[in-house]
């Protein structure tokens, strides 16, 4: 016997912790766009529909703001106070995720605490519970099976939602946190959820590991680099780049060290203060995403840092994105 | 909340003027506590800070020997080191740190010593040189060769001429052909040809080579010649970092994270690195 639990149980249940005044985050239609926000209603919550897929951006901001302050400092003349940061780490929830925006949390868990742990995003990922919704459909741009993910994988999430049609959902808790929360909000059910369907797999990994670790140099990153734009949405829109810079916010006299997003395809982000830049062109930017995501970070931490949400390659204004450029290294159009 | 990021005060014990556009500055931590447990390896950088204009990443110049004070040395070129130009003595900044690997002192015991550095990275070999005359039986024979575009952009020359008084220590200067003065009397040429040119007579020795890539990169054939295991030389890399911690993302050569597993590497380490420096 398993358990499900309903659309209508499932509003109740952002609608409880909104007016607890608890944040809870979810899909929602902002301007023209579907978008997770932190939800003002459980009514503007996007569960599907008009072929719904994803949201364009990630749920990393809720645990890694696209700025957030360190601390505070006060300065007056000689005397320098340091003060904690205004930092919000209350109890949320995230309701409607995806895998594979879930599962990008056990892989950035590794950055965040080899040897340094860093608490702002550790309380934030403590204080959240997250409610994830299996996918029943994947577009041309989805590719989590290429990475190891899976439209129904439950990591990093704390229970599993299975469409079961007419707004009803079959409930697969994964943590204990998860279960808690479903308690008393679910029904007995004998259903089987339809089958999920990922999209094919479009490259092997190991493969592109294996081109990546031996080919720095080579034409393809030129042919990639050239069009790159370096506008930084496909790290934006990443579930998994969590580049930052930290700089000093408002006036001298008294204000923050602030942390805020950055992404390795700005010019600047390497440049050193002698004017020399180890990646001074797009080209070489490019190398770097990709192969920080396929080779470096499964060399350090033994996961490849891409849940195959493809939002890269959905919001690239150039349609680059990565799964173009694997893709082309899965059918040795560079081999 | 234990807070990574969040720096120490240091009061500002001394500073010294360089050149036109590079300063030396001294620090003490003003939390006794801090200053009794803070210790470093020569080698190690820390991330300096001017609060309302950012934080810095410089190496840490003086000797780990030296328990009353850490100090470092900057040029003026961006938001941060202009403020960080107007600072005074008694002025607080801030300090994180230490981070990243020294130099492997032990490993060095028993060597001759050959120091190759140009312009603003004689600080960073500066903390070496004098830790070794602190512990001088540990060591042999020191040569440093030290170059800079013009003899106006040289630093801690006071410090250069007193090492050179020290018993089994020979230092050479340099200037670029054209940077020289008229009563200059160091070495006209670049710094690997004014060091092939000098014949040293080290045996078996370490070497560190800091300075800007081009250097670094002709300095290599030289070392080649003389027969020195790349595993043997040493350089400290300087690329640029937020955090210091590992996580901001912009430091790393290939897999390498410059400030968690360098800054100090062999060239030997740096050969099997892209090309990504």
């Amino acid at each position: 016997m398993s358990e499900l639990i309903t659309e209508r149980k499932l509003r109740q249940l952002a609608a409880d912790w909104i007016s607890a005044g608890k944040r809870v985050v979810g899909p929602a239609r902002i301007r023209d766009r579907i978008l997770y926000t932190a939800l003002r209603s459980s009514e503007s919550l996007v569960l599907g529909g008009d072929g719904y897929l994803r949201p364009a951006n990630s749920i990393k901001e809720f645990f890694f703001p696209k700025q957030e302050q360190l601390y505070q400092y006060r300065v007056r003349g000689r005397n320098i106070e340091l003060l904690e940061p205004s930092a919000d780490f209350a109890e949320q929830l995230i309701i409607a995720a995806r895998p594979c925006d879930a599962a990008a949390l056990p892989v950035l868990d590794h950055v965040f605490n080899w040897d340094f742990a860093d608490e702002f995003y550790n309380r934030r990922r403590r204080a959240t519970t997250i409610l994830t919704i299996a996918c029943g459909a994947a577009d041309d741009a989805c590719f989590c099976t290429s990475v190891g993910i899976g439209p129904e994988d439950p990591r990093g999430s704390d229970a599993v939602l299975l469409e079961l049609g007419d707004g009803r959902y079959k409930v697969r808790p994964v943590t204990e946190k998860g279960g808690k929360l479903l308690a008393g909000k679910t029904e007995p059910s004998q259903e089987t959820a339809p089958e999920t369907r990922g999209p094919e797999r479009k490259f092997d990994s190991a493969k592109i590991r294996a081109f990546l670790e031996n080919h720095f140099e080579h034409a393809i990153w030129a042919e990639h680099g050239r069009s790159c734009m370096a506008c930084g949405v496909c790290a934006f829109s990443c579930p998994t780049c969590h580049c930052f810079d930290i700089v000093d916010a408002g006036p001298a006299a008294g204000s923050a060290r602030v942390r805020t997003w950055d992404t390795c395809q700005f010019p600047i982000f390497t440049q050193h203060a002698s004017g020399h830049n180890p990646r001074g062109a797009q080209p070489a930017r490019q190398r770097q995403r990709i192969l920080h995501k396929f080779s470096i970070y499964p060399e350090k931490f033994g996961k490849i840092l891409c849940t195959g949400c493809g939002n890269c390659v959905r919001n690239c204004p150039v349609g680059l994105g990565v799964l173009n450029l694997l893709t082309e290294i899965e059918h040795g159009q560079h081999l | 909340m234990a807070n990574i990021y969040k720096p120490e005060l240091m009061e500002v014990t001394a500073v010294r003027q360089q050149t036109s556009d590079v300063k030396s500055v001294a620090l003490r931590f003003l939390d006794p506590e801090c200053a009794a447990a803070f210790s470093f390896q020569v080698g190690q950088f820390g991330i300096f800070s001017v609060f309302g204009y950012g934080e810095s990443t410089f190496n840490i110049c003086s000797s780990s020997n030296w328990k009353d004070r850490i100090e470092f040395c900057f040029r003026k070129v961006g938001r941060v080191t202009e403020a960080m130009w107007k600072v005074e003595v008694g002025d607080v900044i801030g300090f994180r740190g230490p981070y990243g690997h020294g130099y492997p002192m032990d490993v060095w015991k028993g060597h001759d010593l050959i120091f190759l550095g140009g312009g603003i990275a004689m600080p960073p070999i500066r903390c070496a040189v004098w830790y070794a005359l602190e512990n001088r039986a540990d060591f042999g024979d020191i040569f440093i060769v030290y170059g800079a575009r013009t003899v106006g952009d040289l630093v801690y020359v006071d410090e250069l001429q007193e090492w050179a008084k020290h018993e089994r220590v020979r230092v050479i200067t340099c200037v670029d052909p054209g940077g020289e003065t008229a009563d200059w009397k160091g070495e006209i040429g670049f710094v690997p040809t004014v060091f092939e040119r000098a014949h040293l007579s080290a045996k078996d020795p370490v070497v560190l080579v800091i300075g800007p890539p081009i250097m670094i990169k002709n300095t290599l054939p030289v070392l080649q010649k003389l027969a020195i295991s790349p595993a043997s030389v040493y350089t400290s890399l300087e690329n640029r970092m937020k955090c210091g911690v590992g996580k901001c993302g912009r430091c790393n050569v290939g897999s390498h994270y410059v400030c968690k597993e360098g800054p100090v590497l062999t060239m030997q380490e740096l050969q099997r690195l892209p090309l990504d420096y």
